[in-house]
């Protein structure tokens, strides 16, 4: 294979935004991740005292409106969307450029959508009106509330969350949302570079987003035993890679960036974070909920996002693991950087920041590359929180106790999904891309 | 940079009017329409009571290995069958085992799934009716008598993108993937992104599918309280016209790169040309009524194919029936065609509309129609729309002017999707 880069056009990040459940804005998420002050605590956002679990990482104190500001908009969405307008608000602004009608066709929009979700009170609604006993009278739904309620529905379907964005700001050009559960977020990101790289679009709004933390999701989780019962301990609950971790804590949030054909942006002096440089994707094809104990899947996933950035393990500094803190996802991970690092693997800092921020699930991929940018943006990598003794099986160089002074050439973000996908993809320092430019153009 | 030929070689399709593209293509010109009445639940009383439901369903027809059953839906069953037909009549997997050990695993990690999928439904969130009549309203109630009301696998079973997963524990597939959400883009967004992925050497060879099953009562209410669904028959460009049906179904696509489709000496169908796919930035519901997003769909599928709007032999257009969307589809081809469109067909009148699954299984009739030389009539058209004039539609076939079909799609969120294949 050659390598990719020499024919395709690079790809800029321009803009970040964060909502998550250690910050409602990028300065402040960056500095809780950095030093591992971890956002779990008990739910608030529902009476969680009866369930098996019931500490999550939830977003908090979030005014929609301050960081919104349509209250009109704002009827239209469910807990998800407004974290997801308010981050990419908070990303276009960063970036200083929006879509305009001169160049809104050439805008496309990428997003890594959580789960199709009714509202609980409105499936709580239906129940008592249509399925007192529990099993749903069909004829009952047309006299039934929510059943018969255009918003309930539009907040439910799956493209409500494009629409929204794609509406408010204008983006006419590709725009699609897709699901691979953890790994959406990342697949995303991957699916805007390859759009600016065909042609298809010359700027992009790619994220995720997404919210679980609801009785019907966390129920979900519940009953899959994924969640970490350390209800006691809540922000010692997510521990990837520890001897003693016992399942994930559940975030929620959105993670937005802006990416531009990397000529036009050093064009217009835009603020550069990092060349979003590469992404690979692949299937574990093992079973619906795990990777592998070889690390087969998330190997190949890597090695493509290394192939299609044009590097090689040497190049790559910081690695944000995908890391959820349970027994086998962390196993199979770190055979997979064993087995795609070699002898570099000693050299490569390593960290989930899902020990910090919980598992934000379709936004974890999107949250956890802004969190890349901004290691290589600051020369400081974030710590793994919550390592207090490493599993032999997970022997990686993290990065513990105090954030890692090092110029970060490159970094690699994992997302690793239920259903077996597996995104990775790679960034590249600003200097870095510019030499490379440089000799290219010769 | 030259763009590799990206050829089809297998295709899967089901839906009420039948079980692979020949099939549903001669009860298409046979003019024979499948939407009926409900059965899925008593629809007495009900304001409408017509979809293309699949005439006795039965899951182990759709997936032979039962304990499947019990980790995914009806939508998920729908597309494992219209992807296993396809990758068996492929001979995807049979190929591999002709392989050395080594060339075999490369051959699993090139090898691709693409998923249009529906992405969710209201039934599925019904299996916690039960728990909530038990709890009464007692949130903490609900918690500790979850795990015995509630299935196990509950969450599992939910995932939107379960046919990528079990196609790839199936068949072993590793390579590329995606699993797009986008309303009733979705499986032609599949198709695109697929191609895409050829295209740029991520893969040499993918399984495209979409897949839905939207036939439940809270959406059938839904779209009907949203002015969506028509009183009985889907007249599509019709002046009388009153809306849509919904149908279900899957369609599935084997795509490869020309040099992989000559390695394994597979069979060639015909080959992916090209795709547009853009928004209208017009929120959750509405369209722009001069055909703005989808004529640049369009124009967008003919650069990235390399084709004129004379090269289209016929257009598969989306004609779901509304009166917005036909009428705006009607403009978007006058824009682009002018006074020399090729003839137009629609297929959703006969087997209704599968949302996710719409334009990939059309896609699939569209190359088996190409095959026979024929478009296909549109039985229920009575009189043209004349706000639907200059759009060569007809309720007789007519003659296809070349190989080439141009397979139009849209979705919620103002999205449009265009499609150009060629049949072999």
């Amino acid at each position: 294979m050659t390598s990719a880069i020499t024919v395709r056009k690079r790809v800029a990040i321009t803009g970040l935004g964060l909502v998550t459940p250690v910050g409602n804005d990028v300065a402040t998420t960056w500095n809780a991740v950095l030093h591992g002050k971890s956002g779990g605590a008990p739910i608030r956002s529902f009476d969680a005292s009866g369930f098996p679990v019931h500490i999550a990482a939830e977003v908090k104190n979030f005014d929609a409106l301050a960081q919104i500001g349509d209250r009109k908009l704002l009827k239209l969405t469910n807990r998800s969307h407004r974290f997801a307008l308010a981050a990419a608000e908070q990303a276009l602004r960063d970036a200083g450029i929006r879509p305009t009608d001169a160049d809104a066709t050439r805008w496309g929009c990428t997003l890594g959508a959580g789960m199709m979700g009714v509202d609980f009170s409105d499936l709580a609604g239906t129940q008592v009106h249509s399925a007192a006993e529990g099993e749903l009278h069909a004829d009952l739904l047309l006299t039934d509330g929510p059943a018969n309620d255009p918003l309930a529905f539009c907040r439910s379907n799956c493209a409500a969350g494009l629409s929204l964005i794609t509406r408010h700001h204008g983006i006419r050009g590709f725009a699609s949302a897709e699901h691979t559960a953890c790994a959406s977020g990342g697949q995303a990101l991957g699916r805007a570079l390859k759009l600016i790289r065909r042609g298809a679009a010359d700027y992009v709004l790619a994220g995720g987003f997404d919210s679980m933390i609801s009785p019907v999701g966390i129920a979900g989780f519940c009953l899959l035993s994924a969640l970490s019962p350390d209800n006691d301990t809540p922000e010692r609950a997510s521990r990837p890679f520890d001897v003693s971790r016992n399942g994930f804590l559940l975030g929620e949030g959105a993670g937005f960036l802006v990416l531009e054909e990397w000529g036009a942006a050093r064009k217009r002096g835009a603020h550069i974070y990092a060349e979003l440089a590469g992404d690979g994707n692949s299937l574990s094809s093992y079973r619906i909920t795990d990777s592998p104990p070889d690390g087969d899947g998330p190997i190949q996933a890597m090695r493509q996002a290394l192939w299609s950035a044009g590097a090689t393990p040497a190049d790559i500094d910081y690695l944000n693991a995908h890391g959820t803190s349970t027994g086998m996802n962390d196993r199979s991970e770190s055979a997979a950087t064993k087995a795609v690092f070699g002898d570099d693997v000693r050299r490569l800092s390593v960290s989930s920041t899902k020990s910090t921020m919980g598992h934000l699930i379709a936004a974890a991929g999107a949250v956890e590359v802004a969190v890349c940018a901004l290691a290589i943006r600051d020369g400081l990598m974030p710590i793994n929180a919550n390592l207090r003794e490493v599993d032999p099986d997970c022997d990686l160089n993290f990065v513990r106790d105090t954030p890692r002074r090092q110029r970060v050439r490159m970094a690699m973000s994992n997302s690793f999904g239920f259903g077996g996908s597996n995104s990775c993809i790679v960034l590249r320092h600003p200097d870095e891309t510019d030499a490379l430019v440089a000799k290219e153009q010769g | 940079m030259n763009t590799p030929r990206i050829v089809i070689t297998a295709t899967g399709a089901v839906c009420s009017s039948g079980r692979n593209p020949r099939d549903i293509l001669a009860g298409v010109r046979a003019g024979a329409s499948t939407i009926a009445r409900i059965q899925q639940w008593d629809v007495t009383g009900w304001p409408t009571t017509t979809a293309g439901e699949i005439a006795n369903f039965n899951a182990r027809e759709m997936v032979d290995d039962r304990k499947l059953h019990k980790l995914i839906r009806r939508t998920d069953l729908l597309g494992l069958y219209a992807a296993g037909r396809a990758i068996d009549d492929a001979g995807l997997a049979t190929h591999r085992d002709t392989l050395a050990p080594d060339a075999a695993a490369i051959y699993s990690d090139r090898t691709g799934v693409y998923v249009g999928s529906g992405s969710g439904n209201f039934e599925n969130q019904y299996d916690y009716f039960p728990l909530l009549a038990t709890a009464k309203g007692s949130l903490p109630e609900f918690g500790r008598e979850l795990a015995n009301t509630v299935n196990p696998m509950w969450l599992l079973r939910s995932l939107p993108n379960n046919v990528l997963g079990h196609i790839g524990i199936k068949y072993g597939l590793k390579g590329s993937n995606a699993c797009i959400t986008s309303h009733s883009c979705s499986g032609a967004l599949a198709v695109i992104e697929g191609m895409e992925a050829l295209r740029n050497g991520e893969a040499d060879r993918v399984v495209a599918v979409g897949h839905d099953a939207p036939i439940e009562p809270q959406m059938v209410l839904y779209y009907y309280r949203l002015g969506l669904i028509a009183s009985e028959t889907l007249r599509p460009f019709d002046a009388a016209r009153d809306g849509s049906v919904f149908g279900e179904g899957a369609g599935a696509l084997v795509l490869e790169t020309e040099r992989s489709a000559t390695e394994r000496h597979a069979s060639i169908l015909g080959e992916v040309l090209g795709g547009g796919y853009v928004s209208e930035a017009t929120g959750l519901l509405a369209i722009n009524d001069d055909g703005d997003g989808l004529a640049r769909a369009i124009a967008a599928a003919l650069a990235d194919a390399k084709l004129d709007a004379r090269d289209v032999g016929m257009i598969v257009a989306h004609a779901n029936g509304t009166r917005a969307s036909d009428a705006s589809e009607a403009a978007a081809i006058r824009r682009v065609f002018g006074n020399d469109a090729p003839p137009v067909t629609g297929f959703k009148w006969a087997f209704g509309h599968l949302i996710a699954a719409a334009g990939i299984l059309e896609a699939t009739v569209a190359l088996a129609a190409l095959a026979e030389g024929v478009v296909p009539g549109v039985a229920t058209l009575r009189e043209l729309d004349p706000d639907c004039a200059g759009v060569p539609i007809s309720a007789k076939p007519q003659a296809p002017r070349s190989k080439v079909a141009m397979i139009l799609c849209r979705g919620f969120g103002g999205t449009d999707a265009a499609l150009l294949v060629r049949a072999a």
